[in-house]
């Protein structure tokens, strides 16, 4: 066992630091304020070849693997969950879906400029009837000749307003269901038949575009069927297990954040004569937030290994989403009582972190979905299967 | 053109922390940082580079006890980095001994048009090494420069005395020290640090590893500086707070500042 | 014991109820997203009595027991947090002040424009270097014949955007005083709106008093009588948040069970899962427990004596209940409930203010453990 960063981890590490806190830092107050997304910085993540920080090298990446990507997205989590979700979102289910399953070609046409931030990816699944029930999808792609004419719609898609490439999951055999009816298929939404019908108010990461697609007589070229027919699915859960994995490592940084912000606080302000660091009250909450903090630190980095390694992990990956973002609103709620009145405020970044934290909860399937994914594995294993 | 630039490291400041009553520092993180001076030194070769072309090595700065300042160079653009390890059983070298190996090493290159480095160090405070190494290789030295360009065999910086900035210019081969702030550093290609610190791909072999006895005769390196321990300077007084009128304050700070002239 | 509200106590709830739903909960979102509390809303109030709900009928107060005013503020909460914490704070916070401290001068000039909605109450506490420490105050209060002057910066000043009468509490030369202090008065100045997470249509200012000049006969209570009238007003505002919290509670497990009975996932509405039952009964058990928590409070509140064990602990209660009955709502809504064009996303907000706004729950921890350790040989300080 060996619970070091590798040498290229480490300086991968001190480099995403010095961005963030040069580039993100800076506007991540504004970005809320303002609702505006972080173009930019993701333009700039791009060319130094952040995007494709987890993708191979011939696809435009820089083949640091999961371990790589999981310290993006933790150093990002710790200064802006705008930016982090932006990031993960064309990352990790965006891209990932077309890097997993994409051919040879459909990675060099769309993997290789996503890779280095000239087009931004989005995520396709929810529909206003099926959330993380993919069985409920009502997008459906009829087969014309050559191409596929897709009708319907998603909704919450997260990058949707301004995403160059959308992978979409559509049912291609109604009869089938989940299980070989649906299909998955990389959109271009300068497509005609493609718009973006609105953009949610939302009570976080108010830096993120959360839009609903409309596609109306989408004509989607066959060549752009992203895996084979009728396999949709598990291209897309193949995804979101990646997805889950990363979101964990944003959380990890979230919570991270919050600690060092209620040791600095509670090292310089006094109450009733002394720093809250000597109140028993406050040195509780710090203790618990450290401890759990450090318990998901190992989970998400040994999750990170078992992908670069090529082993099995979509339980562990589940339980880093749902326990991480667990652990980061337990900390940041924590934060912000220990900060009292200036936790409440927004003019100091804990309000913010608050309202952003609560949505890891939510997204990327709900913490309830996470937690039946969890036990339908451990009772598969114990020959039970289990209907959600 | 050739341009070789000066590279050191130190300890991350924001990882010790100081106890003068007990007269110790106390580091919690052992984190290295490129010098800061280096760091606009390192930026300076590559703008150079980036615009007249060139081909930029990187030396360290010291005996260093790993590459990582180098492999940071080599992430953020430089063409060649050469490691160089002192002898272990050897004195401390200081930047006198140093500087003797840095001109073996320069010449054992085949020279060079453009000497970079750092004019101050973070920790130290000293910026020794270009000043020497300019006496040592006979060339001309421009020390704490803010800009500087390359023109036609000429080098060109522009310095800052008192309130006033002043040009001037040098012919190459020179020695420039630049100050730190000057520029910002660029950030390392993603793909070029990744490949450098896995050891692998073409940068991989951009990086060397020399001796020191391979490139002098290390009796002669004797240092001129001996350290024989260490001692913190005295804690800075308190101030007083003024009370009273805002006029008051005025004036009794006014008055507190005339004394302090005075003394 | 009896625990049936009685005739006149169900005829108030009704109307209280009534208003809530048509006055407030349809434009509650609208407020909350523009930071405003529209005045016509207020004034409606005040026709309904609710501005001066517990003052006596002499100063045209609607007269209602405690129960009946926690109620009030619970329902109200149940729409709009902000509206029922400026209400709470007029008057909880500085009408009943007057009305228990003040002299017959200060009732005849102030409750009745107060109860009518004329006059909105202010109360100037804490400080940048004095939250819940009231022993640490800062601003100065100067005697100079029969004038006071008043001197410091006070923060989160509740009502601060909309009062025009602050009850201000300075530190006096026999110690902390409290002082009626109209909004005009020279040398008081009406600062920066704190941007808040939740009660984002209740309004916290800085109120700079620079030279600020009033009568000593402004003086609430007895020479360094203030903290015993702070304490009191906190006292009651206790009682009163902890109503809010219910109300907030109760209303996002009504809004939250609405939506589990029309969200279908996996072929069935959400409500048939165990994992939706179990946030939704959790959350009954926990509003149950709540309820007549602060009923009994507000109930002993109304008996006089010293009361403040027993309100720190409905308000740490109810802000605990708050915060996780409205947490788990969010997340029976999934989506739903972190979208801004849903009540939800607010409530939670609205909720989480409440661990914090009128004293931390850590403090109130402190009061609950000084009066278990009271009388064992301990000295139990915050």
């Amino acid at each position: 066992m060996d619970f070091t960063f590798s040498p290229e981890h480490v300086a991968l590490r001190r480099m995403i630091r010095e961005f963030v806190e040069n580039e993100v830092v800076p506007i991540a107050a504004e970005l809320d304020r303002e609702h505006k997304v972080p173009y930019e910085v993701m333009r700039k993540l791009g060319e130094l070849g952040l995007l494709g920080v987890c993708f191979p090298q011939e696809y435009g990446g820089m083949g640091a693997g999961e371990t790589g990507y999981c310290i993006l997205m933790e150093e990002l989590g710790r200064v802006c969950t705008s930016t982090a979700t932006n990031v993960g979102a064309h990352i990790g289910i965006g891209a990932m879906a077309i890097y997993l399953d994409g051919n040879e070609e459909q990675k060099r046409k769309y993997l290789t400029p996503l890779s280095r931030g000239e087009k931004f990816a989005a995520f396709g699944l929810t529909e206003p009837g099926a959330g993380s029930d993919a069985a409920a999808i009502r997008t459906r792609a009829v087969r014309e000749g050559d191409s596929w004419i897709l009708d319907g719609g998603k909704v919450f898609i997260t990058n949707g307003g301004y995403a160059d490439v959308v992978t979409v999951m559509a049912v291609t055999d109604p009869a089938l269901g989940a299980r070989g009816g649906v299909t998955a298929f990389i959109v271009e939404t300068d497509w005609e038949g493609f718009s973006v019908a609105r953009e949610e108010d939302k009570m976080g990461i108010r830096g993120t575009s959360t839009a609903e697609l409309v596609f109306e007589e989408l004509r989607v070229p066959h060549e752009n069927v992203l895996g084979k027919v009728g396999e949709g699915f598990v291209t897309f859960m193949k995804s979101l297990d990646m997805g889950r994995l990363t979101l964990g490592a944003a959380c990890l940084g979230g919570a991270q954040a919050a600690l060092e912000w209620a040791i600095r606080w509670a090292k310089t302000r006094k109450q009733f004569g002394a720093e809250l660091a000597h109140k028993q009250s406050v040195q509780w909450m710090i203790a618990n937030m450290a401890t759990e903090i450090e318990a998901l630190r190992s989970l998400v980095y040994r999750v990170a290994w078992l992908v670069d390694t090529g082993r099995p992990f979509t339980q562990l990956a589940a339980m880093c989403k749902m326990y991480g973002s667990e652990v980061a609103s337990r900390a940041i709620d924590m934060t912000l009582q220990i900060h009292g009145g200036l936790g409440l405020t927004r003019d100091f970044p804990i309000e913010r972190a608050f309202r952003d934290a609560r949505i890891a909860e939510i997204f990327e399937g709900t913490n309830e979905i996470q937690r039946i994914v969890i036990a339908s594995n451990i009772f598969r294993e114990h020959g039970v299967r289990i209907r959600p | 053109m050739k341009v070789i630039v000066i590279l050191g490291r130190v300890l991350d400041p924001r990882g010790i922390v100081i106890n003068r009553r007990r007269g110790r520092i106390f580091v919690n993180r052992e984190e290295y940082l490129l010098q800061p001076a280096d760091r606009c030194a390192l930026e300076t070769a590559l703008r150079i580079k980036d615009g007249m072309g060139a081909d930029v090595t990187a030396l360290p700065r010291g005996p260093l006890p790993d590459d990582d300042v180098l492999r940071q160079a080599l992430a953020a653009g430089v063409d060649r980095a050469i490691y160089i390890v002192g002898r272990a059983d050897s004195p401390p070298y200081d930047d006198a001994a140093w500087t003797k190996v840095v001109a073996a090493a320069v010449d054992r290159l085949g020279g060079a048009d453009l000497v970079l480095t750092g004019a101050t160090t973070l920790d130290t405070g000293q910026g020794q090494l270009g000043p020497r190494l300019a006496e040592a290789m006979g060339w001309p030295q421009i020390v704490g420069a803010w800009t500087v360009e390359a023109v036609d065999g000429k080098v060109q910086a522009v310095l800052q005395t008192g309130e006033d900035y002043v040009a001037v210019e040098a012919d190459m081969p020179a020695v420039v020290t630049v100050l730190p702030g000057a520029l910002k550093l660029r950030y390392p290609d993603g793909v070029r640090l990744v490949d450098i610190y896995r050891g692998v791909g073409e940068i991989a072999a951009a990086l060397e590893q020399w001796n020191v006895a391979d490139l002098m005769d290390t009796e002669a390196l004797v240092p001129l500086l001996e350290r024989r321990g260490q001692d913190f300077p005295p804690e800075r007084e308190r101030g007083t707070r003024l009370a009273g009128t805002v006029e008051e304050m005025a004036q009794a700070a006014a008055d507190a500042l005339r004394q302090r002239l005075r003394r | 014991m009896e625990f049936a509200l009685n005739e006149e106590q169900r005829m108030f709830l009704n109307m209280f109820r009534d208003f809530a739903v048509k006055e407030i909960a349809p434009r509650a979102e609208d407020m909350d997203h523009e930071e405003t509390l529209p005045p016509d809303m207020l004034q409606k109030a005040a026709n309904q009595g609710f501005l001066g709900a517990t003052l006596p009928e002499t100063y045209f107060g609607a007269e209602l027991d405690g129960v009946s005013y926690a109620m009030l503020i619970e329902t109200l909460a149940g729409a709009s947090m902000s509206v029922a914490v400026t209400i709470a704070a007029h008057v909880s916070l500085v009408a009943m002040s007057i009305l228990e401290h003040g002299t017959e001068a200060h009732k005849e000039e102030w409750l009745m424009p107060m109860a009518a909605g004329e006059v909105l109450g202010g109360f100037a506490l804490t400080e940048p270097d004095a939250g819940s420490d009231v022993m640490a105050l800062q601003t100065r209060a100067t005697l100079e014949g029969e004038e006071v002057v008043l001197d410091g910066v006070k923060t989160w000043v509740t009502n601060g955007g909309i009062a025009g009468l602050f009850l201000v509490f300075a530190r006096g030369p026999e110690g902390v005083e409290a002082f009626l202090v109209p909004r005009d008065t020279p040398g008081l100045t009406v600062g920066y709106r704190e941007p808040t997470l939740g009660l984002r249509s209740a309004t916290f200012h800085t109120v700079y008093l620079e030279g600020c000049r009033v009568k000593l006969a402004n003086r609430l209570g007895e020479a360094g009588g203030g903290s015993v009238v702070a304490q009191r007003a906190m006292d009651r505002m206790a009682v009163a948040l902890a109503a809010a919290g219910l109300g907030v509670a109760a209303d996002a497990v009504e809004v939250a069970a609405q939506f589990a009975t029309e969200r279908v996932q996996f072929g069935v509405p959400i409500a048939q899962k165990q994992a939706i039952q179990n946030y939704v009964a959790e959350s009954f058990i926990e509003i149950e427990a709540l309820r007549y928590l602060v009923y009994r409070t507000a109930w002993l509140i109304d008996q006089g004596g010293d009361a403040s064990a027993d309100v720190a602990v409905a308000k740490a209660f109810s802000a605990r209940v708050a915060r996780t009955v409205t947490n788990r709502m969010v997340q029976v809504m999934g989506g739903y409930g972190y979208m801004e064009d849903y009540p939800m996303a607010r409530k939670y907000r609205d909720a989480r203010t409440l661990g914090i706004v009128g004293g931390p729950t850590e403090l109130q921890f402190v009061r609950v453990a000084q009066r278990i350790f009271a009388g064992r040989d301990v000295e139990i300080v915050p």
